[in-house]
């Protein structure tokens, strides 16, 4: 039985999850999900690993191997660190089985990743630098519109005559919604509009990488915004991507879980050639 | 005194483009010179017989702005050239006594001859090292070569340089050149405990310290090293090439240890390991030069092979020897050494089934994050894909 820890440290959250695997036994322990909100991400990212070490009635000496992802590559405690596409992947499929391609949809951008079904990436390609495919637009966006995040998928469904949102720059787009406001456009419309010009963004991720094939898993903060997962499938019809993308409650954690289960595997690894990494832990 | 403290003022000589210790020396005695020389190799040992100090010049990094640089080249050349003639034009070089250009490309070659323009009365010179291999040949213009160096850096200092000089200063080089040697090793042996980053800036150091204050400067690198206790990570073990010349960024080789690589051997400061053994101190010094850089000189992609066989064999060796999981081909942007044999020494990695990723930067590249997001995922793979899945 190996026990590991993945931490994704995000733009906008902390995800820590802790996992006891036992070849193709996995069981998922504990969990936490921590806003940053200005706080110091490096004693967030530990205060986490304590409370789920206690919550799971473990100590630190029982932990095998420590996993990070996103930005967690100066975490000092880690034993090792690996790439959101590669934990994402490998995320998805332990939530579904069934995902052969993900949607990585985070604070500051987005990553199309299609896989084996083993978790194996086989190619990805990210959105560009601007933000406007990202969850921090949304955010903001929101936020303009006295409206609370978790309202937005809702709303968004409700939206009869969706307005077209700039996908090219999150200024312009900001620009296309306070011009939409003064027009009296109702908030459904403008979200749905966002939704649409996100999804379109998302989706010409998935048609460059080919995924034609199995689910497309929704992976990371945005997963859980039903209104953008609408979008995203009328997107994929319309763009010819086949497939069906289908997002999980425990979406979020798709990058610490990924993680977690990576670090099982590699201390096996580890343990199998003697190396001192595994012997130390 | 701890790695940190070490560091800390490596990185200080690094980042200062006055060159402030190479002047504090040149100032601590009436009639000091110091003579400068630009990547690859130089046989500092004739420099430093003539009681000179040999400066090496590897551009302006990434703090240097270059503004007249850019009227020298066009803006696709590499940019050491331009920020190496934006060193001279503001001053900074205005303490060196003459240049040495050795033979890499022909960049650096038309970079002798601006200079020449540039600096009307200061010594400058194209050093032009043999491509063939043969003693009666390579081996004896070589010879003649550095004859005629000898010849100017007597000049310069106004001294006689004797046999005895420059077999004293092969004495103290083949100490520097040891130690060098025992960083890359203690590094392969043990990556966790020598950060790339900090093997690159105590070579750096090297640069330009006089070699009497180096060598107890990685003496005592070394002795804090291995005192330290530093955490190991399940990085994988990688090898960097295509850096000779143009040196990347700081944070460049910062950013491919982060994302989960352990460097165990690359081709920074070849002019530290270019000659690969002792040389020997007795006899003809100039011969013996002459002997080892012919016989006992690293390979790289800024020296001539004379077979298709031997083109990236050293790469495979290396591999081997440092037992690298992968290859990371970093070279600089329109580097012409680096960038015409790179296809080849990958398919030498292919058919060795060596992973291997590359990618171009420039000394003053600023956006680390595709860099990592590269590295990183190839570190991923290595570890996770290797064989077994």
């Amino acid at each position: 039985m190996t026990t590991t820890i993945g931490i994704d440290v995000g733009t906008g959250c902390i995800k820590t999850v802790l996992f006891k695997v036992n070849g193709d036994q996995i069981e998922w322990v504990a969990r936490r999900n921590d806003k940053i909100r200005q706080r110091d991400p490096m004693e967030l990212t530990r205060r986490a690993f304590d409370e789920v070490i206690e919550e799971a009635g473990l100590t630190e000496a029982d932990i095998d191997y420590i996993a990070t992802t996103g930005e967690g590559e100066n975490i000092p405690f880690s034993t090792g660190h690996f790439y959101s596409m590669t934990t994402h992947s490998r995320g998805a499929i332990y939530l579904n089985p069934e995902s052969r391609s993900v949607l990585d949809m985070g604070a500051l951008n987005g990553r199309a990743v299609k896989m084996d079904e083993k978790g194996k990436v086989l190619t990805y390609r990210m959105t560009s630098q601007c933000a406007s495919g990202s969850g921090q637009f949304l955010e903001n966006i929101s936020r303009y519109l006295g409206i609370a995040q978790n309202e937005i998928g809702e709303l968004s469904k409700k939206a009869d005559n969706p307005e077209d949102v700039s996908s090219i720059c999150a200024v312009l787009a900001e620009t296309d919604v306070i011009n939409m406001v003064s027009r009296g456009i109702s908030a459904s419309n403008i979200l749905k509009g966002i939704h649409d010009s996100m999804a379109g963004r998302l989706v010409k991720l998935l048609r460059v990488i080919k995924a034609n094939e199995g689910v497309t898993f929704l992976s990371g903060g945005l997963a859980l915004d039903e209104g953008l997962t609408a979008s995203i499938n009328e997107a994929m019809v319309k763009m010819k991507v086949q497939g069906k993308a289908v997002s999980h409650p425990d979406s979020p954690y798709g990058g610490a879980i990924g993680a977690a289960i990576w670090g099982a595997y590699r201390y096996d690894k580890l343990a199998a050639q003697g190396s001192d990494l595994a012997k130390a832990s | 005194m701890s790695t940190a403290e070490i560091i800390a003022r490596c990185e200080e000589l690094y980042e200062d483009t006055t060159f402030a210790a190479s002047r504090a020396w040149k100032e601590a005695e009436p009639g000091r010179k110091v003579i400068g020389f630009m990547p690859v190799y130089i046989p500092e040992e004739i420099i430093h017989a003539a009681g000179m100090l040999p400066l090496g010049i590897l551009g302006g990094g990434d703090e240097l702005e270059v503004i007249h640089g850019d009227a020298f080249y066009q803006s696709y050349i590499c940019r050491i050239p331009r920020s190496t003639i934006e060193l001279g034009l503001t001053g900074r070089l205005d303490f060196v006594d003459g240049m040495l250009f050795p033979s890499i490309c022909d960049v650096i070659r038309n970079l002798s001859g601006m200079w020449k323009l540039m600096k009307p009365g200061i010594y400058a010179k194209y050093f032009d090292v043999p491509q063939n291999y043969r003693d009666d040949i390579g081996g004896k213009y070589y010879q003649q070569e550095m004859q005629e160096l000898r010849h100017d850096m007597e000049k310069i200092s106004g001294r006689k340089i004797t046999d005895e000089a420059i077999s004293n200063s092969i004495k103290i080089y083949n100490e520097h050149r040891q130690l060098v040697r025992d960083v890359y090793a203690l590094r392969s042996a043990e990556p966790w405990k020598v950060p790339s980053s900090e093997v690159y800036l105590l070579m750096r150091a090297g640069m330009v310290l006089p070699v009497e204050e180096h060598i107890p400067m990685m003496q005592a690198y070394i002795a804090a090293a291995q005192e330290e206790d530093r955490p190991m990570r399940d990085n994988c073990r990688v090898i960097t090439t295509g850096a000779f010349c143009e040196q990347p960024p700081l944070n460049l080789i910062k950013s491919i240890e982060m994302s989960g690589c352990y460097v165990v051997d690359d081709d920074y400061m070849m002019v530290n390991r270019w000659l690969m053994e002792e040389v020997p101190t007795e006899g003809d010094p100039i011969k013996n030069l002459a002997d080892a850089f012919l016989h006992h000189s690293a390979d790289s992609s800024a020296k001539y092979s004379d077979t298709q066989e031997k083109v990236g064999q050293y790469l495979y060796d290396s591999v081997q020897k440092n037992k690298a999981e992968g290859v990371i081909f970093a070279a600089p942007s329109f580097c012409d050494p680096a960038l015409l044999e790179r296809p080849l020494l990958a398919a030498k990695m292919a058919e060795n089934k060596v992973p291997h990723i590359s990618f171009k930067y420039a000394e003053n590249s600023g956006q680390m994050q595709p860099i990592r997001e590269q590295t990183g995922t190839f570190a991923d793979s290595i570890k996770l894909w290797g064989k077994e899945i």
